[in-house]
């Protein structure tokens, strides 16, 4: 994990000067250059902190990193990069992590379904309907429900669901209950997304564990004990196939961060994608690169988190 | 003997190896068929591709040509309907399935060339370079894909060219350890020992022996690469990235979203180009899993 950990440091660091004639630099007195004061300049031109030795600079980065001090946002200026960050974060989380739990939990009671039913019409259909699922754009099908669930269709004239933002303008941010009704309205089309799009591979995956388990030996023991079939099932097949959904759960978290990134974009949710999204197209260097190492940094965790939680499912490994 | 000649005897063992493990490929081709899902799913990649090749030269008007009226739904002049500034969304898509085709194309071939280079070395020669290898390609596989995607494509150049090979860098490591995983096993045969035995060199082996025998294996995995691509180019899009002048399904879509389709109910624009990555992805999806439920009988 500290490898990878420096080595993403590192190709944050080397990235922008890498590309010859400094593309950053350059777009930026294209825009930003007329209307900037003196001053202005030489702050930035600090930030960048193009002087010196590639070492020296290296040096001064991975201290400025450990004081979690990314330098100031080009667009939102005066504002620094991390109070950005620490804004947005939080949307992300909670739009993720509520992805997460819920797409494994359908995934893995759908994939127990059709694993048992291994063999049979219904199972052929369902996983046909899974892989299709699996197969879809995330991003089309954000468009599709934004354009179906919040514009075309109406009830009474109203729109089921908000086109865009995390929560409606008119309640005030706090503990009360019209705001949380309010950001949940909002959360509804950006999950569904996310749900849709990823529950069918830990369903398939679920149903081809199932399949392998229900082969074992040890299943053939358990029947021939005449155990009861709610026990093998609870105690013999599910224990056992949910571990390697757990570990595609880690596996594929660096690839739904990449789906919330476009989705938050489609749903204006004001995340951490939604920023990389503005920070795009502002030319906002020291916010995109900010946000990448955040990023970056955030899914080695969660691997690692991951990595801790499978031993405590997984009796039979232990933790060095 | 001519120097012609002389080649082709000293090819000869080369070509019986490779023709060898072609034909085995081809058996295993015939059994894969028989899977109803491997069959419904080379018909959809194959009529996806085939949109791609004729479609260019069927496409009704040229994609850039702005003469008609704006947000039409689809009519007989119109099927697909037109755009924002009255381009017809027929011929876009055409002209934008060879488009995300052949540059899907481009992307999954250089990435399967350098996937399989890393694999076959990783593999062959284990040991510290093996080690080497993977810890890189590890790290490649957790730091996610498309933070990396848009942070590179935000300092290269916006062209067609930079989203190429932005992709084919980044599109190659996990194609890697499955060649690795298989040239461990390939390493072990009989005639991989009987080549070393008999004095051949390891660029000769690989060249001979390993490469031909992984490559319905590469084959199968260049499908995903280029569904892989085309999503990921249509994904660079919505953020702006790319050459957003190209005629793809992912600026179609980016256009879709920019211009505000969504406020005029332009369905007629979005459907097509998620109906093409769809099928492409579904056809590839039930094309894997027939080859897995194969893979996973002759095991038994």
């Amino acid at each position: 994990m500290v490898v990878t950990i420096f080595i993403a440091l590192t190709l944050n660091f080397l990235l922008p000067r890498l590309i010859p004639g400094n593309i950053a630099l350059t777009i930026l007195f294209d825009k930003y250059g007329s209307h900037l004061k003196p001053q202005d300049l030489k702050l930035i031109e600090s930030q960048l902190d193009l002087h010196g030795s590639l070492l020296q600079q290296y040096q001064i980065y991975l201290v400025q990193v450990a004081h979690l001090n990314f330098g100031y946002s080009f667009y939102n200026y005066p504002e620094s990069v991390s109070s950005i960050i620490a804004q947005s974060l939080p949307w992300t989380i909670f739009l993720l992590g509520s992805a997460t739990v819920i797409s494994v939990l359908i995934g893995v009671f759908y994939g127990s379904y059709i694993g048992w039913k291994s063999g049979t019409r219904q199972e052929s259909f369902l996983s046909t309907f899974a892989i299709t699922l699996s197969s879809l754009p995330y991003f089309w099908l954000a468009l599709l429900l934004q354009l179906f669930l919040a514009v075309v269709i109406t009830v009474d004239g109203v729109h089921l669901f908000p086109v865009a933002l995390a929560y409606s303008t008119s309640v005030t941010p706090g503990a009360n209950l019209p705001f949380i009704l309010s950001v949940l309205h909002h959360l509804a089309l950006p999950l569904m997304t996310l749900v849709i799009t990823t529950y069918p591979g830990y369903a398939l995956l679920m149903r081809n564990t199932i399949v392998n388990v229900l082969g074992e030996d040890y299943m053939l023991m358990a029947m021939a004990k005449g155990l009861r079939v709610e026990r093998i099932r609870k105690r013999y097949v599910t224990r056992n196939a949910i571990l390697p959904v757990s570990t595609s759960v880690a596996l594929s978290i660096g690839y739904i961060v990449g789906g919330a990134f476009i989705v938050e974009e489609i749903f204006s949710y004001p995340g951490i994608g939604y920023q990389l999204y503005q920070a795009v197209t502002n030319f906002d260097f020291p916010l995109i690169q900010g946000i990448f190492l955040i990023i970056t940094l955030s899914v080695i965790f969660a691997n690692f988190a991951v990595d801790l939680i499978y031993a405590f499912l997984d009796p039979r490994v232990t933790l060095k | 003997m001519s120097a012609n000649g002389q080649r082709r005897f000293f090819s000869s063992a080369t070509r019986r190896s490779a023709e060898a493990a072609l034909g085995r490929a081809w058996d295993s081709f015939h059994e894969l068929i028989k899977d109803w899902r491997a069959k419904a799913g080379l018909t959809m990649l194959l009529i996806i591709i085939g949109i791609g090749i004729i479609g260019p030269f069927v496409a009704p008007y040229s994609p850039f040509n702005t003469s008609f009226t704006a947000w039409q739904p689809p009519s007989s002049a119109h099927p697909f309907g037109t755009d924002y500034i009255g381009e017809d969304v027929l011929s876009w898509f055409l002209v934008g399935t060879a488009t995300s085709l052949y540059v899907g194309f481009i992307i999954a071939v250089s990435a399967a060339a350098l996937g399989t280079l890393v694999g076959v070395v990783a593999g062959y020669f284990g040991s510290i370079v093996d080690d080497a290898l993977m810890r890189f390609v590890d790290v490649l596989l957790i730091i996610p894909g498309f933070p990396l995607l848009v942070i590179l494509s935000a300092y290269f150049p916006p062209t067609v060219t930079s989203t190429i090979i932005i992709l084919s860098i980044l599109s190659w490591p996990f194609l890697s350890r499955v060649i690795r995983s298989q040239t461990l096993t390939l390493k072990q045969r009989p005639y991989i020992m009987a080549s070393k035995l008999s004095g051949l060199g390891s660029m000769r082996i690989i060249w001979r022996d390993i490469i031909p025998n992984l490559l319905p294996l590469i084959f199968i995995n260049v499908i995903f690469l280029v569904v892989g691509a085309v999503v990921a180019q249509a994904g660079l899009a919505f953020f702006g990235l790319g050459d957003l002048k190209s005629v793809n399904w992912g600026t179609m879509l980016y256009w879709f979203e920019a211009q505000d389709g969504i406020v005029y109910d332009a369905w007629w624009w979005l459907l097509p180009p998620g109906f093409g990555i769809l099928v492409l992805a579904v056809g590839a999806n039930f094309l894997s899993n027939a080859v897995s439920a194969m893979t996973n009988k002759t095991r038994r």
